[in-house]
């Protein structure tokens, strides 16, 4: 055993030290894939895993949740607390308070005081802090006090001024409870209800039931006592729903983490090819002197191992530094388009190590495999046999390329599958089998290039010609090389394309959407599931006003409908009718659509709401608003590129049955024909000075909508970024692998009498050549991609229905710096060719 | 009288006695019944009061409490949200299981909220979460329950309500006000059903009912007091309490009420009975307090001559909550003679400031 490892060190490992450029690169790009898998893996589980909504700070030890859209009459807290079940309840109002000074959004939530008393004293659901203090009692019932999170890092006695919807109040800190790192403001229910406007109702009760029975028994029991539109459901579920539409946007970053791994096993699969050509001499040796295929196999595959064990163990500190940036960027992106969240720490735990090393050194045998086998069948004589310098790697051109169209086919046929359990696995299977379908097709489309272009290159100089033969001589690893740049590229190509598509359609798409002058919201906290309130009055008073011609009023409440987040809008339809310009599916006008929806219990649903609930338009869908349940009809499906929950949006009037609160989650403000803008903003400014209110302009708006959209890609852009980094470290490593290689014929050719900047620009255009070939590959390759991504993946994940759009200037920035990228991983590499002694190398031999 | 005193004492330290908003106990005061059954936010504090002793066909004993205590803390005519804490409603339940030797018991602390807790009138009900008495059918229905045990009872009033004290007041220390309307169901025959750890027991047997309402009653140097229930077996009832003032001398305004077969009641002054402890005392381990368990009764104008005893020591109410005080209320067996006749009864016995002293702080 001993004498084997000896062995192996001596022949397999040594000969890595001794080429430390190329076998440095290969471990870098090694460690780049894991890394980045890693990075995203932990970013991820930071991000989302550990999701819980801040509002359930306080709520343990209830095993079941009372909720209605728009809250629960309060009446009905009285009802649950006289059923004769040993219930415990927990009536709470639930908020997002904004601190003036910092800006920073916290929980805020109303308990009643009193009757958790009990709870308080003894923690079991509530901080036991909260009722100490000789004054505690009295300042129960005062309208300015607050308690807060030991995390806040608050005093007690301090003042707070918070910004709540859309007002902004004083409040004195009462006392500070120990809040186990989940922060939250809490006040008693009775000032909660006054400072969130929200008098007569509660936003949630918890229930804890006697766990005798299971929750199924008590859901049943408790709803039968309660109204149609008001639900029972296990504690925590809306924190269950959340997690479970963040874990598929965690599954698609992932597999878009895994790219760089697969370009790094493109480059191991390279390393070792070179590895095994290079060695042809010693394994004939090695087989004559009695070695089995076996062994050959294990050596080549254990170099690979190696690498990919030294590889994974640089990437996981790494990938522990990327996923400090990642978290950011990511959890930029729940906030914008899930639910807004606050990232959990970071913890690399020693299951992730464990992964990221096995994800390595498995990439790397796999990748190893097929050289190391060839390594294995070489026959010792031929192996041994002067002469033959170069290794002509069969390549089986029409084999493969016949090979690659069987797999277009499949990839064909997989993107046309249906999504599996709302994922788009065949998507996803389409993407892989048409890079494969991809790959296998290079070889034949490089030789074909290359021929083709002879005659082309000879008039661009010997140098270029020379390298266009060297690299057809080498076909194999040509391809492989310009096969791994093709598919960073392509990958590239395909995602840039479908951010681009999207962004495109994103600001095509606000042209119709966002038609008023100014709109309003109120400067509490703000995000994709908070939707807060301005005053019914202030909306009057603005309508009201000379300069205004109309005002639309939209309310959001933020709803589980079918078990998945979704948000449910009212809106005054009448601005839109005159000005607006909707794109529904239909196809109709939005006067005829809007003019159904203000006939009745009629909706309109966004486009990602029909694909994750399977509906259409004409289909009937019931919703609880209020305390009823009620069926809606589907009036008509319209594009929305908002968010990706779910939208139900109808006539506000209709809202008003089930649900009569006027208080508008957001105004659009229309100015009259022929109005000063700047004075109708001024005016509005006065109307609102008591209030506090954001006013946007149409324009202000919609960059806000394409920052959010920029920064919600971000982590996209980094990733790429990443796999092309991989991709070009591994055009130097080849490149560089060539020259040694050819160390001989380099000096042939100096014999010959070429000049050494005739050898480096030789070398500069092999670099040139495979950056050019990889890139039109890529690029092919990434459109067909694109069309996948963007008509398959997105439409089966997201529900968004996006057109098709070249980002030419993105796309060519990119690709040019690939270009560049790759002609200057050729320095180096032309460097040690130069430097080549001619004499040594032709002695050598 | 009671314990619900102590509660009160209490409040009014964590609540700064408003005293323009309410009204003090003042003689003169005329009862009309059902009205006065239920509640008067004219003065700060007021409860509902209910033990009894019940029994199974064969013989199995329980003793239980359930009371309701409402205690004005703002009259703001300003705050109208249900949620605005106008007054708070403290409940205690309790179950002696006499022959199983169990005491159960919790404690409620609500506002009225949006129909958590109170107490109306109108729906003839008295309740705190699922635990309430309502008034219906000329009858009283009792239903309480907690993670141990439920019950529900049906109260049926041998007699008309009796007032106690003199001219409408019971008057506990020197000073206008400083008194209570004081008044009690003192033969509720009572018929239901207890719920023990699963098992259904049919019990009936007998129960008593306080209702006091008053603002500000008690004095600063008493220091507790021990209060007695008596329902003999000739249908007659006995109401004493006994007053201890913190240099331990018993207050002079201690008083009591005899109740005739006929429902007919006489007021007892402190001279007119006298209340004398044995040596036996039970230790609580929960607080380390001890009780005296077992008393001498004697009322000497109506030749009663009693044995106070309980079946079960231990029944005493930990405060759970800062609201709640601890004391010590139980089932009790009295036997004796009247002159030469034996006479039996059963009732309750409610001992508090053994822990340390009430005070108003």
């Amino acid at each position: 055993m001993y004498r084997a490892a000896q062995l192996f060190w001596r022949l397999m490992m040594r000969p890595l030290a001794r080429e430390p450029v190329r076998t440095g690169l290969t471990v870098v790009a090694v460690a780049l894939g894991v890394a980045v898998v890693l990075a995203m893996d932990l970013a991820g589980t930071a991000a989302t895993g550990s999701f819980r909504s801040s509002l359930e700070a306080l709520s343990s030890n209830y095993n079941l949740e009372v909720t209605a859209t728009g809250g629960i009459p309060e009446e009905m807290v009285g009802d649950i607390a006289t059923l004769p079940f040993n219930l415990r309840i927990s009536p709470r109002m639930e908020d997002f308070a904004v601190v003036s000074e910092t800006k920073k959004t916290f929980a805020l939530i109303g308990l009643d005081l009193i009757g958790e008393a009990d709870a308080l004293k003894e923690g079991k659901s509530a901080p036991r802090e909260l009722n100490t203090g000789e004054n505690a009692w009295v300042d129960f019932a005062k309208e300015d006090s607050i308690w807060a999170g030991s995390s806040l890092g608050w005093k007690a006695g301090q003042q707070v001024s918070l910004i709540i919807g859309d007002h902004e109040q004083i409040f004195t800190v009462r006392g500070i409870y120990e809040d186990q790192n989940q922060p939250a403001i809490v006040m008693d229910i009775a000032a909660a209800q006054r400072a969130t406007g929200r008098v007569g109702k509660v936003d949630r009760i918890l229930v804890h039931a006697p766990e005798t029975e299971d929750a199924r028994f008590w859901i049943t029991r408790i709803s039968a006592t309660l109204r149609p539109g008001v639900e029972v459901r296990a504690a925590g579920t809306g924190t269950e729903e959340n997690r479970k539409m963040l874990a598929a946007f965690r599954w698609n970053l992932k597999l878009l983490s895994y790219i760089a791994l697969i370009v790094g096993a493109f480059l191991i699969y390279n390393t070792i090819s070179v590895s095994v050509v290079r060695r042809r001499g010693e394994i004939g040796i090695a087989c004559a002197l009695g070695a089995s295929r076996a062994s050959i196999l294990i050596a080549f595959t254990g170099e690979a191992a190696a690498i990919g064990l030294v590889g994974a163990a640089i990437g996981v500190p790494l990938g522990r530094v990327m996923a400090s940036g990642a978290v950011k960027l990511m959890g930029a992106t729940v906030d914008a388009l899930y639910v807004s969240s606050r990232p959990g720490p970071i913890e690399l735990g020693i299951t992730s190590v464990f992964t990221a090393l096995i994800v390595g050194i498995g990439v790397a045998v796999v990748a190893a495999y097929a050289p190391a086998w060839e390594a294995a069948q070489v026959p010792p004589v031929e192996a041994m046999a002067r002469g033959r310098r170069e290794f002509l790697a069969r390549v089986h051109k029409s084999r493969d390329l016949a090979a690659s169209l069987v797999l277009a086919a499949m990839a064909w046929t997989a993107s046309k599958a249906p999504p599996v359990a709302g994922k788009p696995l065949f998507g996803y299977f389409a993407t892989l089998l048409a890079i494969a379908a991809g790959t296998l097709a290079i070889p034949a489309v490089v030789s074909a290039v290359l021929r083709m272009s002879g005659g082309l290159l000879k008039k661009l100089g010997v140098a270029s010609l020379l390298a266009s033969r060297s690299l057809l001589g080498s076909l194999r690893r040509t391809s492989v090389l310009v096969g791994a740049l093709a598919t960073a590229i392509a990958m590239m190509t395909a995602v840039g394309i479908m951010v681009g598509s999207f962004r495109e359609t994103v600001i095509q798409w606000m042209e119709g959407e966002v038609p008023a002058d100014f709109y309003l919201r109120p400067a509490g906290s703000h995000s994709v599931d908070r939707h807060p309130t301005i005053s019914p009055l202030l909306a009057d008073n603005i309508a009201a006003l000379p300069g205004v011609e109309a005002v639309d009023r939209l309310r959001a409440y933020e709803v589980s409908y079918d078990g998945v987040p979704t948000i449910v809008a009212a809106a005054d339809l009448r601005g839109a009718r005159k000005r607006g310009r909707s794109d529904f599916f239909s196809g109709r006008s939005s006067e005829e659509v809007l003019a159904e929806l203000r006939s009745g219990d009629t909706v309109v649903v966004s486009e990602p709401f029909t694909y994750k609930h399977n509906v259409k338009r004409g289909d009937t869908i019931t919703l609880r608003l209020g305390t009823s349940l009620t069926s809606f009809r589907i009036a008509d499906v319209y594009y929305d590129y908002g968010s990706e929950r779910g939208f139900v949006l109808m006539d506000r009037n209709t809202m008003k049955k089930y649900l009569p609160d006027d208080a508008p989650s957001n105004l659009a403000v229309y100015v009259k024909n022929g109005a000063d803008a700047a004075q109708v903003r001024g005016e509005i400014e006065r109307t609102a000075s008591e209030y506090r209110i954001l006013i946007f302009s149409n324009a202000d708006l919609r960059r806000e909508a394409v920052k959010i959209f920029d920064r919600t890609f971000a982590i996209t852009y980094a990733l790429e970024a990443v796999a092309v980094l991989v991709a070009v470290m591994g055009v130097a490593g080849a490149l560089l692998a060539l020259v040694i290689d050819r160390k001989r014929e380099l000096g042939l050719l100096r014999f010959l009498g070429a000049t050494s900047e005739q050898i480096r620009r030789m070398i500069l255009a092999e670099a040139g050549l495979l950056g050019l070939l990889a890139n039109a590959a890529g690029v092919a390759l990434g459109f067909a991609l694109s069309l996948i991504l963007v008509f398959v993946i997105n439409k089966q994940s997201f529900g968004w229905t996006i057109r098709f759009h070249w980002p030419v200037a993105i796309l060519s920035g990119a690709i040019s710096l690939i270009f560049v990228a790759t002609v200057l991983a050729g320095f180096y590499p032309a460097r040690v060719a130069v430097r080549l002694n001619p004499i040594e190398v032709v002695h050598e031999e | 009288m009671k314990s619900r005193a102590i509660c009160a004492g209490l409040l009014l330290a964590i609540f700064p006695t408003l005293d323009g908003p309410y009204r003090v106990a003042l003689p003169g005061y005329h009862y009309e019944f059902p009205k006065d059954y239920f509640d008067h936010p004219e003065f700060q504090t007021e409860w509902w009061y209910t033990t009894g002793n019940v029994k199974t066909v064969d013989g199995r004993a329980f003793g239980f409490e359930l009371t309701f205590f409402r205690q004005g803390v703002n009259r703001d005519e300003a705050k109208k949200s249900p949620w605005d804490m106008m007054d708070l409603y403290l409940a205690h339940l309790a179950l002696s299981d006499l022959d199983g030797g169990h005491f159960y018991h919790s404690e409620r602390l609500n506002r009225a909220g949006p129909g958590i807790a109170g107490v109306s009138g109108h729906d003839g009900k008295v309740w705190n979460g699922n635990w309430s008495a309502s008034w219906k059918d000329g009858g009283q229905q009792l239903v309480a329950q907690n993670e141990d045990f439920r019950f529900q009872f049906t109260l049926k009033s041998e007699k008309t309500p009796v007032v106690h004290g003199e001219n409408g007041v019971s008057q506990k220390a020197e000073g206008t006000g400083r008194a209570s309307h004081y008044f009690s169901q003192t033969r509720l025959a009572t018929r239901g059903t207890i719920e023990l750890k699963g098992k259904q027991y049919a019990v009936s047997g007998l129960s008593w009912m306080d209702h006091e309402f008053f603002t500000h009653q008690l004095d600063a140097e008493q220091a507790g007091w021990d209060w007695f229930s008596i329902q003999l077996e000739d249908k007659t009832e006995l109401m004493l309490f006994e007053i201890r003032r913190k240099d331990g001398t018993i207050d002079p305004y201690s008083a009591g009420t005899y109740v005739d077969a006929s429902g007919k009641s006489n007021h007892l002054r402190s001279q007119d009975f006298s209340l004398q402890r044995h040596s036996a005392e039970w230790t609580s381990p929960i607080t380390g307090t001890s009780y005296p368990i077992q008393w001498n009764v004697t009322v000497p104008k109506f030749g009663i001559f009693l044995d106070a005893r309980t079946k079960l020591p231990q029944q005493e109410l930990a405060g759970g909550t800062k609201l709640a005080p601890t004391y010590w209320e139980g089932a009790m067996e009295y036997s004796g003679k009247r002159g030469s006749a034996p006479l039996h009864g059963s009732g309750y016995l409610e001992m508090t400031g053994y822990d340390h002293p009430i005070g108003l702080k």
